[in-house]
């Protein structure tokens, strides 16, 4: 192993963890945002460290050190299995957090004839770990219920068990057409067949080649996750918080956050199967690395562009109405912000000035193609993520009954009926 | 009599035709219904986000509310006499009239050569208080009133909710009437 090699295996795990972990406090500020300025109010948008408030993401952190000094409650009529309960939430968490490290972020670097996967784990079966792995998590889930000695915890978590069943198999056959499409069970491969174009001018990512697997496979991958239009593992009306009605303090945290990371990989294997993966439509790796001078140029024209909208963005909105007294130290924050991004911007500028105009290092051109990269990818996850939380604050919630139809009369025989168009394509084509 | 003999023995003026839907191609889809529904819920995320400002809610403690009209039932007050006199003659019509028995008075001889009595002390206890104003409806003298626009009292302890008579009297109309207007 070379020294390369172990720098892109702990710069790609240690990605991996960030995108993972990090998000979590996002995603619940985003959440909580997302849902304020959608029913028309503000959102939590005031918690600061020293007049620093982001947006709000303070918050995030705030709750977490609050669930962190909050009493560690043990039911007291659990007797048996004491350890499976607190560990039930460690494997829902692990499970979600494992099958992210399969997606990769950005195309293979090939240094020195050497291809290094930009992919927290290094395998080229990504799309069976992301499956097996996943459906662990909903082991957590009834371990928890189960042992809680509780009614609604009992159903919530034969309700989530019943759930998996039915909307694996939706979710498993929409993968088996993108298989077969895709030729490949290798996410880092699909991403590069669908950086082609289909019927010569469409970018030839899966939701425009697969619309019915992209559709099913959404679907059920909003019915894994837990996400909105199918909430029926937990439910106020019907099983108070379902199997997490016992948890309290950090135990419930553990749920509360594998939730989220569950959503974060599932906005990741949407976006690698369906939306072209980290990149950008009609442009392949290749092409990046072949025309990287014209690349650049095109980089340093739009990066300031899109900095500039943000920074009128921020200095329009990150500020008090005239009928508040105080503004909170706001002004500093937006002059402090300002300045850091300009001062990013310039560094942007100068790096690709100095990579176009003065180096001629083919290394270095594929490193910035594999940060763009992985900009790109991160934009387009928080983009889905907004979509999911989008998605939680329109459509209102499944009976129990209905989910379950939609799962097998619906979802089941269109998938089946998908996989057989896509073989019988697939077949003539290669004919 | 049967369903259908009893339908038709309705007049069809009376009779309202409610649309049916959900069972066109479109409905069942579903798809289309959610698409609606993003579009909606999207117009609202971006309008709010470019313009945060323009969202109609009350920043509260740095923004007051101002829609506190003259027959809001804020904190009570004791109205004073032209002199600076108490109004109130402790004849406990208030505490009578009282739903929730919050207010206590003790009375004692006037001195001051305006009526028999006076209230020696005047608790009102804002806790149990349900500001139902039926104090000031009993009120012979105008002498409690409820508009001092006041919406929130805060305190440390319970004992703080307990308002006595000088913090009564010392409280200020908010809508221009000053003294009362039956004793003066």
């Amino acid at each position: 192993m070379t020294l390369a090699a172990i720098l892109a295996a702990v710069i790609s795990f240690a990605l991996g963890a960030l995108l993972a972990l990090l998000t979590i406090p996002v995603l619940v500020w985003l959440e909580r945002r997302v849902a304020g300025l959608v029913q028309d109010r503000l959102g939590p948008n005031r918690t600061n460290i020293g007049g620093f408030r982001l947006g709000g993401v303070v918050q995030s952190f705030a709750d977490v050190v609050k669930l962190l000094l909050k009493e560690e409650y043990y039911p007291s009529h659990i007797k048996n299995g004491k350890w499976l309960f607190m560990l039930a939430p460690i494997i829902t968490f692990a499970a979600a957090l494992l099958a992210f490290m399969a997606i990769p972020f950005a195309d293979t670097l090939i240094i020195n004839n050497e291809s290094l996967r930009i992919q927290p784990l290094p395998i080229d079966f990504g799309v069976f770990w992301y499956l097996a792995i996943s459906s662990i998590g909903v082991l957590g889930v009834i371990f928890g219920g189960w042992l809680s000695h509780n009614k609604y915890s009992l159903l919530g978590a034969a309700r989530a068990g019943s759930m998996v069943v039915s909307y694996e198999l939706p979710l498993g056959l929409s993968i088996l057409a993108f298989i077969i499409t895709y030729d490949t069970i290798d996410f880092n491969a699909m991403v590069a067949w669908q950086s082609g174009t289909f019927f010569g001018f469409l970018p030839a990512w899966g939701i425009l080649v697969q619309p019915l697997a992209s559709i099913i496979l959404i679907v059920a991958l909003f019915a894994e996750t837990n996400r909105n239009p199918f909430t029926v593992a937990e439910g106020e009306s019907e099983i108070v918080a379902g199997f997490m009605t016992e948890y309290t303090a950090m135990k419930f945290a553990m749920y509360f956050m594998g939730e989220y990371v569950a959503m974060n990989t599932a906005s990741a294997v949407i976006i690698t199967m369906i939306f072209g993966g980290y990149q950008i439509p009609w442009v392949s790796t290749q092409m990046l690395l072949e025309n990287f001078s014209t690349f650049s140029i095109t980089l340093m024209i739009i990066v300031p562009v899109i900095v500039s909208v943000l920074v009128r963005w921020m200095q329009k909105n990150n500020r008090v109405r005239p009928s508040v007294s105080t503004d909170g130290g706001r002004n500093f924050e937006t002059k402090v912000l300002t300045l850091a991004m300009i001062g990013m911007t310039l560094v942007v500028e100068a790096i690709l000035i100095y990579l176009v105009f003065l180096a001629e290092s083919s290394l270095a051109n594929s490193i910035t193609v594999a940060l763009f990269q992985v900009v790109v990818f991160v934009v387009k996850l928080m983009i889905f993520n907004i979509f999911f939380i989008l998605i939680r604050w329109t459509v209102p919630r499944f009976r129990y009954d209905q989910v379950q139809h939609l799962g097998w009369y619906y979802l089941l025989p269109l998938a089946l009926i998908n996989i057989f168009i896509t073989a019988l394509v697939v077949v003539g084509v290669s004919l | 009599m049967s369903q259908k003999t009893r339908e038709s023995s309705i007049t069809s003026d009376r009779i309202k035709v409610i649309p049916r839907y959900g069972s066109s191609l479109k409905d069942k889809l579903y798809l289309p219904a959610i698409y609606e529904g993003v579009k909606v819920t999207f117009k609202h995320l971006f309008t709010n986000l470019n313009d945060s400002n323009a969202i109609d809610t009350l920043e509260y403690p740095e923004e007051q509310p101002t829609d506190i009209t003259s027959r809001y039932r804020g904190l009570h007050r004791l109205t004073h006499r032209a002199d600076d006199s108490i109004a109130c003659v402790a004849c406990f019509m208030c505490a009578t009239a009282c739903p929730s028995n919050c207010i206590f008075i003790e009375a004692t001889q006037r001195e001051d050569g305006h009526d028999e009595k006076m209230p020696k002390s005047f608790f009102i206890d804002t806790l149990e208080c349900i500001f139902c104003g039926y104090c000031v409806e009993a009120c012979p003298c105008d002498a409690i009133r409820m508009d001092t626009g006041i919406f929130s009292l805060t305190g440390n302890k319970r004992e703080d909710f307990v308002l006595n008579k000088e913090q009564l009297l010392a409280n200020k109309g908010a809508f221009g009437e000053e003294v009362s207007c039956a004793r003066n």
